[in-house]
């Protein structure tokens, strides 16, 4: 098979991210929803060439571009939030004042960044992609430029980013001293000849955990989280809060699934990683409790998922945590799309008080809304209590009993608030004139296409598991 | 028989709430009489379970069992002796409690009956649920409409209570959670296969350290679900800002999950934990029943009364089940019915007051049976089914319950009788401030009495209170193999372990494991 055939996935992203560049120069501003459309098209095209290669296993230049069934699998993800993001975006950014056509361009780009990340099994590539992601994320949170909020949560991001950025490459650097390699794959190999780990790998390992743990938003690197997510706009809010989460797991996961015995083993990085998903857990969920705006709620609930999913990892189970990202993917999305439902010109409600009454007022954005939040809470028969009990019972299997403790207790914090938005939506009278985006098929095919997917996961996931398993047997084992 | 009877009990009202999605919002009386319809369909169907149910059989009937999702969660579900008639109670209830919803909900009426169709579906799919993965499914589920019964529906402080509901709950069944994940991999480790099937889970024969642990996640979620003191407070907020139907349902049935849980779970599934807090939780019964009693005494709103008084009577329900023999346990299975019919029914006859006065306080009323004749028969004849008068259901329940727990320790049995002479206090003064005397209260001289709708639900209820009051044996006899069952696996289990401790203590583990791989290959052959 021809290696550049295998580029193809990406080289279609980049070239539409390109194209779209172009044709906004010929596109009068009424028409910019055209660029949308190419986009979309051209990211299916991206995927269905994706699912070309699933099961053939193929890897190419050296490794530094694998297609197994697990970046496979993610890409597709990935590419899936990119649709329903810009699916949601359409209507949003006019109405927002922040109708760029650059916008479908940098999105591209961040997808490109991440499917870059995925699919490869080189520190230094995954680096790349990562600055790609990173570089169109600033970007794209900074995009309503005369708003002070979005201004800092770009300039918050940025500098926090950089640090992220700087850690990683350190890290790189230590553990190619150590290893003589930025391979994963020789990495574990130099590992095990040397029978564990020397000091300066571990320092490494950390300042790779350190890295990533930002872009999954670890306690205690969650800071800028709540303020980006804020300030963003919200479309972006969702892709930020899904994309960055998922690649940085699959990066995890990709380091660790290869010496997950080593490095765990290694009680240093155990322990770490324990420690952190407790923490995460802990202070996502309780800090959520003290916010008033929706936004932010959901801001420190994405930083509470990241504790849960690194359980996962912690319990060395691959479809678990694939599974969840699944889930969260459609949950997140769709309550992030439910918020911009709730909007109208140079306005979106995002305070807890503007919420009294919509489910009422609105009964299907009240439903689907509640709904997502009863998943992201983890309440049976949604995909969110089946993602939770796999990955709770993966790791009781392996004895991690007091991190689910912590978990489901932090779980109960986390029903609290998330019923609290659904209180004011439901069993407070209505104190705002609220309105909604009324004739916007596209927002209302995403809330839709999500909440069909949270239902189907939480009740028929079987066929999905199937795809899941052989996505996680891809990955080696050591 | 090949139709999938459990199965269409369980989600016919799940699919009725969907038609009501579909039905104009406006068209309120439309709503109400499909909602009326479904559920007595699903009534007279859950006859039919009963019908066919054969009374020799401990084993579970009309089973039904598809894979589903894999790693042994598996579509499964059964009925036996024990979760029969609690299926029965709530098809029963449900109709009573749509009519007399008819017109106390007046707002938001569609949701309304989508919610209480769901929390049908959500209830009876608990007890019916043969595989624990199902079970905490619908255990969690039923969860979610009951939250938005309280919640919309509800009085002043409704939110506040749901609230507690919800979060006290899920506290329980979440550490639950982490036992059946526990239970699951020991299972695993066991036996090289995944189950989530409780029959399976029954054969294990645990460590009685770790039974412990397990035992106290389960009983803590029963324990809340019940509810036994100290987990009670949630009960009497719940009950108070709940619309009247749903504390029909939330006395009536949900209550009855705790100690089938009980029943079905902690106690088979840990034997050797339940022997040595049997002590505990025996003493903590008796609390409750005193506790609740002199709480229900004092209380000033008429709700709040009954609602305590459940407290009391659960009290007595669960020492009758930590009895473990034959009467104490038909007895409180019994008594649940009897507990969920006429507690059910008193939470209507206040509602119908409610719906009256717009109050509930005990001081506003006075004399009200010269107003309403026919009413204050009906509520006369609930509260003596309520305190235990003989020839009434009540009775028949509290009498058993008694002897069981006399034959196992004859001074809780003595404490037990509390509930009774409690109930006969607090009731009876109750009674008769709010009924008789004088009318008090101008108001009460425009009250009207009982309309046909409001006695054409009460008397179905006053008619099984007599017949069970009467005539019980049609419904102990369908118990009797089941209790019977259950008490010989205890047993079992109890000589099992009793044989093992003789033995090399180190040993006991490797002996139990090799002792269940023989009793598998047995079986198989």
């Amino acid at each position: 098979m021809n290696s550049l055939f295998a580029l193809l996935p990406v080289s279609i992203m980049v070239f539409t991210a390109l194209l779209i560049l172009i044709l906004e120069a010929f596109l009068r501003k009424e028409r910019k929803e055209y660029l949308a459309y190419v986009s979309i098209i051209l990211i299916i095209v991206g995927l269905a060439n994706i699912l070309f290669f699933w099961n053939k296993g193929y890897s190419y230049f050296e490794n530094n571009l694998i297609l197994d069934n697990f970046a496979l699998f993610l890409s597709s993800i990935l590419c899936s939030l990119t649709i329903l993001t810009i699916l949601i975006s359409i209507k949003y950014l006019p109405l927002q004042n922040v109708n760029y056509g650059e916008y479908y361009s940098l999105l591209l780009l961040a997808l490109t960044g991440m499917m870059i990340m995925v699919s490869s099994e080189d520190l230094l590539v995954i680096f790349l992609g990562l600055e790609v992601l990173s570089i169109s994320s600033y970007a794209l949170a900074g995009l309503k430029r005369n708003d002070l909020k979005s201004s800092e949560a770009a300039m918050k991001y940025f500098l926090l980013g950089s640090f992220a950025s700087a850690f990683l490459v350190y890290g790189v650097a230590l553990l190619y001293g150590a290893c003589h390699s930025t391979n994963i794959q020789q990495i574990t190999a130099q590992f095990k000849i040397h029978d564990g780990l020397g000091m300066m790998a571990i320092v490494g390992l950390g300042l790779l955990i350190i890295s990533f743990g930002f872009k999954i938003a670890l306690v205690p690197f969650h800071m800028w989280t709540p303020d980006v997510y804020e300030g963003a706009p919200t479309p972006v809010t969702a892709l930020f809060s899904v994309g960055p989460k998922a690649v940085g797991f699959a990066v995890f996961l990709r380091v660790f699934s290869s010496f997950w015995r080593i490095a765990l083993d290694s009680q240093a990085v155990f322990w770490l990683l324990w420690i952190m998903s407790a923490l995460t857990m802990i202070i996502g969920n309780l800090i959520a409790l003290r916010q008033r705006n929706v936004k932010r709620i959901l801001a420190y609930s994405s930083i509470a998922h990241a504790g849960y999913i690194l359980i996962a990892i912690l319990a060395q189970d691959t479809p678990s945590l694939i599974f969840y990202l699944t889930v969260y993917l459609f949950m997140n999305l769709g309550a992030f799309a439910s918020v911009i439902a709730l909007s109208k010109k140079d306005k979106e409600y995002l305070e807890l008080e503007e919420y009294s009454g919509v489910g009422f007022k609105f009964p299907w954005i009240g439903a689907t809304f509640s709904l997502f939040l009863f998943s992201l809470a983890g309440f049976p028969p949604t995909g969110g209590f089946l993602a939770k009990f796999f990955v709770f019972s993966a790791a009781v299997r392996q004895g991690l009993v007091p991190l689910v403790i912590i978990g489901v207790l932090t779980s109960l914090v986390s029903v609290f608030y998330y019923l609290r938005i659904i209180i004011f939506m439901y069993m407070r009278e209505p104190s705002y004139e609220v309105e909604i985006h009324a004739e916007n098929p596209a927002l209302l095919l995403v809330i839709f296409l999500c909440a069909l997917g949270v239902l189907e996961l939480g009740i028929f996931p079987g066929n999905i598991l199937v795809f899941i398993k052989q996505a996680a047997d891809s990955l080696h084992f050591f | 028989m090949n139709i999938p009877i459990i199965s269409i009990v369980t989600f016919l009202p799940l699919a009725g709430s969907i038609l009501l999605i579909f039905i104009s919002s406006k068209k309120e009386n439309l709503q109400r009489f499909l909602a009326f319809i479904i559920t007595l369909i699903n009534f007279l169907f859950s006859l039919l379970l009963y019908v066919n149910f054969i009374s020799q059989t401990g084993e579970p009937q009309f089973v039904e069992e598809k894979s589903w999702i894999g790693y042994g969660i598996k579509y499964h579900v059964g009925i036996d002796g024990i979760s029969l008639f609690l299926v029965l109670l709530t098809t029963f209830l449900m109709p009573i409690v749509i009519l007399s919803s008819w017109t106390y909900i007046k707002k938001k009426v569609k949701e309304y009956l989508i919610f209480m169709l769901l929390l049908e579906t959500g209830i009876i799919g608990v007890f019916v649920s043969l595989n624990l993965f199902l079970f905490y499914v619908f255990w969690e589920a039923m969860l979610i409409p009951m939250y938005f019964l309280i919640g919309v529906w509800g009085g002043g402080r409704r939110i506040y209570a749901t609230v507690k509901f919800v979060l006290f709950t899920m506290l329980g069944s979440l550490l639950m959670l982490v036992a059946i994940f526990v239970l699951y991999s020991i299972y695993h480790k066991a036996m090289g296969i995944y189950s989530f099937n409780i029959f399976d889970y029954y054969r294990l024969s645990l460590n009685p350290e770790v039974q412990i642990w397990l035992f106290l996640a389960f009983a803590l979620a029963f324990a809340i679900k019940v509810p036994m003191f100290p987990f009670h407070t949630w009960l009497p907020d719940a009950h108070v800002e709940a619309p009247t139907g749903g504390s029909v349902i939330l006395a009536g049935v949900l209550l009855k999950m705790g100690t089938y849980g009980f029943l079905r779970f902690a106690i088979p599934l840990f034997p050797q934990a339940l022997e040595k807090l049997l002590p505990l939780l025996s003493v903590l019964s008796i609390i409750g029943i005193i506790y609740g009693g002199l709480m229900a005494l004092i209380q000033k709103d008429v709700k709040s009364l009954v609602a305590y008084s459940s407290v009391s009577h659960m009290g007595l329900i669960m020492l009758a089940v930590f009895a473990l023999n034959l009467e104490g346990i038909e007895g409180a299975i019994y008594q649940m019915l009897n507990h969920g019919l006429s507690t059910g029914a008193l939470f209507l006859i206040v509602g119908i007051l409610y719906e009256r006065a717009h109050t509930r306080l005990i001081k506003d009323f006075g004399g009200v049976s010269r107003q309403m004749p026919v009413f204050s028969a009906f509520f006369l004849i609930f509260m003596l089914s309520s305190l235990g008068l003989p020839g009434l259901n009540g009775f028949v329940g509290e009498v058993l319950c008694l002897f069981g727990v006399f034959k196992a320790n004859s001074l809780y049995a003595i404490l037990g009788v509390l509930t009774v002479i409690l109930a006969a206090g607090y009731l009876l003064w109750m009674y008769q401030r709010v009924m008789q005397g004088p009318i008090s209260n101008e108001k009460i001289f425009s009250f009207k009495d009982c309309n046909r709708r409001e006695i054409a639900y009460l008397i179905p209820i006053v008619i099984m209170v007599f017949w069970m009051g009467i005539y019980p044996r049609p419904f102990l006899r369908k118990m009797d193999a089941s209790v019977n069952h259950l008490l010989n696996h205890i047993q079992e289990k109890q000589i099992f372990f009793s044989e093992a401790k003789q033995d090399n203590k180190t040993s006991l583990l490797l002996k139990i494991e090799k002792l269940m791989r023989e009793k598998e290959i047995d079986k198989n052959e």
